[in-house]
């Protein structure tokens, strides 16, 4: 049965490659499982005793950390398999498997990635009874209408760890207090620990921050200081749980630019030293990282550098934002979808804190489905910098200095935004999900999922 | 002898109360504040925000002109719920004496007399306005998409609702408008949201003010109104934009608009 649904499943794929229809990183999958639901099982376990799992689970950075260890592990000669970026439930999963193994089952490989889903990760945990690692790297407000609220997911996520054995190894962000929660009733499971040593302490709290009540007695929290949305050193005032002392937080050299880049290199480092990878060799891998995609991903076009970073909910936005202000960026194109991986709901990007960032930007195109929701957002801009009272609308908003262009059509927009961006400087491209695959398909002709 | 005030006189203020803005601002809520700090910025009004975090002082809440109260997290609406219980007397008074106020989601279903949790134990509400609100159970879906209302003045309202109760209201309060596309309070009798004397209820997030600024407007000058106690004109503001956001997402549900 089985090796009938691996053989269909290659075919799939290699059709829709063939066709340039997306890589198949679904289908397959979905076919497997429709036909038979123990599929994901059944393969884990024809491969139980070579194939070490590491499940990888948070609304944001799953597919920049599972790259980062990827590259890791292959620097110090594992072989490795990952499911594609972004197809992170139990079809993309069964797909990856399909993928890497042979007509018989039999997988290849020393390490299974598998980013996850946030309403996957309890699924998932009853395919792989144990895997031997799950990082989990932090929880956001994220599309309200398709996860719920974060404490639902919280909730979940704790049941779903509760049954773990000491085979698993539990990676959490300290620094996240949901998450380290998750360790606190833990009995045998070996956990680990990590954070960041931020330099950009404040006392200030984002507005868009979620957890900042006692997962453990519901006191309020209190914060030597927040490093952004409700991440930083934290204690309960009440019943005196704090963040875990004991934490990995620095290491010599990041890739990628932005503080929650850091984190996701501190839970892919932490991982490898756990595994015994030597400080050069991780540093050496680090070096030589490409991001993943839309995910600081550079592309050139027409001799003109392009960054996409992907900023797909309150607190990726504002990071995005931060992020890109440090490197000094003029010009910026931000597309708003409101499409099922995006959310269908846009009034999340009124706890984005755009009032912070934008003096900074020179030239803002807008696209997208909600184009002009997220104009309207920026007309509303709350900050004694603005006084936006004569505003002159006609497709193109002006704020001050800053010229607001609105462009529905995504061709034209990244047009546009291009054309505005002088040779020497780079266009940041901030998009929800299904417009950084759309806006990747524009700028590299190519489909991804 | 009363005026009918222009408002290019720059004397006017407005006091904004914004409940909770720590534990109730989940949705994006607070862009209802940010759209009415703006809209009378831009026409000279002062404006104040009184922040109303957990164990306010209820005198705090009288100072107020206008209030406003977002949706949260069940977590944080029990934690709420207990706080704003005390105050409850201070807040019903306003609410009677025709203080305007908005409440979105939670705020507005705690309002009510009660709410029926999806496992059947009920909740006191605040019983202030003549409704009540059940979780017909986890069986059911929530009520989640894109909603359009038409109000009884006749304009639409456009946002995007999530929620798993049901409201049903009673005699003593209208709707907000008519259910176009959408579920509404219920998903059966096609009303959305409830008005008493000035005090708006509804489920629409959004923001549900900036596209529908015909509304912010309307909270604008009926707070005015209420408190230099004389009829007021607000000064028109170039909506063209918002005009823009709202028709782009009726278009797309194929209403004229």
């Amino acid at each position: 049965m089985n090796f009938l649904l691996i053989l269909i499943g290659k075919l799939v794929i290699y059709a829709s490659r063939f066709f340039n229809l997306g890589n198949g990183s679904t289908w397959p999958g979905h076919i497997a499982l429709s036909l038979n639901s123990n599929f994901i099982r059944d393969i884990l376990k024809t491969n139980d005793n070579r194939l070490k799992t590491i499940l990888i689970a948070g609304t944001n950075g799953k597919t920049t950390t599972g790259k980062l260890i990827q590259t890791i592990l292959e620097k110090s000669g594992k072989r490795v398999f990952q499911n594609e970026g972004g197809a992170n439930l139990l079809n993309g999963i069964a797909s990856s498997l399909i993928l890497n193994s042979s007509s018989t089952g039999k997988i290849d490989k020393n390490f299974a990635i598998f980013e996850i889903d946030e309403n996957t990760l309890p699924l998932i945990l009853k395919e792989v009874n144990d895997p031997d690692y799950i990082i989990i790297l932090n929880l956001f407000r994220d599309q309200l209408d398709r996860y719920g609220e974060i404490n639902t997911i919280a909730k979940k996520w704790g049941d779903a760890t509760r049954h773990l054995l000491s085979k698993t190894t539990l990676i959490l962000n300290a620094d996240d207090p949901q998450i380290a929660y998750l360790a606190l009733h833990l009995k045998g499971v070996n956990v680990k620990y990590f954070g960041i040593d931020s330099k950009n302490k404040t006392e200030k709290r984002q507005h868009a921050s979620d957890s900042t009540y006692c997962p453990n007695c519901g006191g309020k929290l209190i914060y030597n200081s927040i490093y952004f949305s409700h991440l930083g050193d934290w204690k309960c005032k009440n019943c005196k749980y704090a963040r875990p002392e004991k934490r990995f937080s620095k290491f010599t050299y990041y890739p990628l630019s932005g503080m929650y880049n850091e984190y996701n290199a501190n839970a892919a480092i932490l991982f490898a030293k756990i595994n015994n990878i030597n400080n050069s060799t991780i540093q050496q891998s680090l070096r030589n990282f490409t991001p993943a995609f839309g995910r600081q991903e550079k592309i050139k076009i027409r001799n003109k550098a392009v960054k996409i970073l992907l900023s797909k909910n309150p607190t990726s936005f504002n990071e995005s934002l931060r992020t890109i202000v440090n490197l000094k960026a003029k010009h910026v194109l931000i597309v708003l979808n409101d499409r099922i991986p995006d959310g269908k709901d846009v009034s999340w990007i009124w706890d984005v804190d755009f009032e912070e960032f934008l003096t900074n930007f020179s030239n803002i195109t807008i696209s997208g489905d909600r184009c002009y929701d997220m104009a309207l957002r920026l007309k509303y801009i709350n900050s004694s910098k603005f006084k936006n009272e004569k505003l002159k609308i006609k497709n193109s908003l002006k704020i001050e200095n800053l010229k607001l262009k609105i462009e529905e059509d995504l061709r034209k927009a990244v047009a546009l935004a291009s054309e505005k961006t002088p040779k020497s400087e780079t266009l940041y491209i901030l998009p929800t999900y299904s417009a950084m695959l759309e806006v990747r398909k524009i700028l590299t002709g190519k489909s991804i999922l | 002898m009363k005026h009918n005030y222009t408002l290019d006189a720059k004397r006017y203020t407005l006091t904004i109360g914004w409940l909770y803005p720590e534990l109730m601002s989940t949705y994006g809520d607070r862009g209802n504040i940010i759209c009415l700090q703006k809209r009378c910025e831009w026409r000279g009004i002062k404006v104040e925000i009184k922040r109303l975090d957990l164990g306010f002082n209820p005198n705090d809440l009288s100072e107020c002109d206008l209030l406003f109260m977002g949706g949260a997290q069940d977590q944080q609406q029990k934690i709420v719920a207990e706080d704003l219980l005390k105050k409850k007397l201070t807040l019903k008074k306003m609410v009677d004496d025709e203080i305007p106020g908005l409440y979105i989601c939670g705020a507005y279903q705690f309002l009510g007399k009660y709410y029926k949790e999806a496992n059947g134990s009920v909740i006191n509400g605040l019983k202030i306005l003549d409704l009540y609100t059940e979780n017909p159970g986890a069986s059911f879906s929530r009520l989640i998409g894109n909603s359009v209302a038409r109000a009884l003045d006749n304009k639409i309202i456009v946002g995007f609702e999530n929620h798993g109760g049901r409201t049903y209201l009673g005699k003593h309060v209208k709707p907000i408008g008519k259910v176009i596309k959408g579920f509404g309070n219920n998903g059966i009798d096609k009303t959305e949201g409830a008005v008493y004397k000035n005090t708006f209820g509804t489920y629409l997030h959004g923001p549900i003010l900036p596209k529908n600024p015909h509304l912010a407007d309307l909270l604008i000058k009926l707070s005015l109104e209420k408190k230099y106690n004389s009829p007021i004109n607000l000064s028109p503001l170039n909506d063209s934009l918002e005009t823009k956001a709202r028709q782009s997402i009726a278009k797309r549900l194929k209403i004229d608009l």
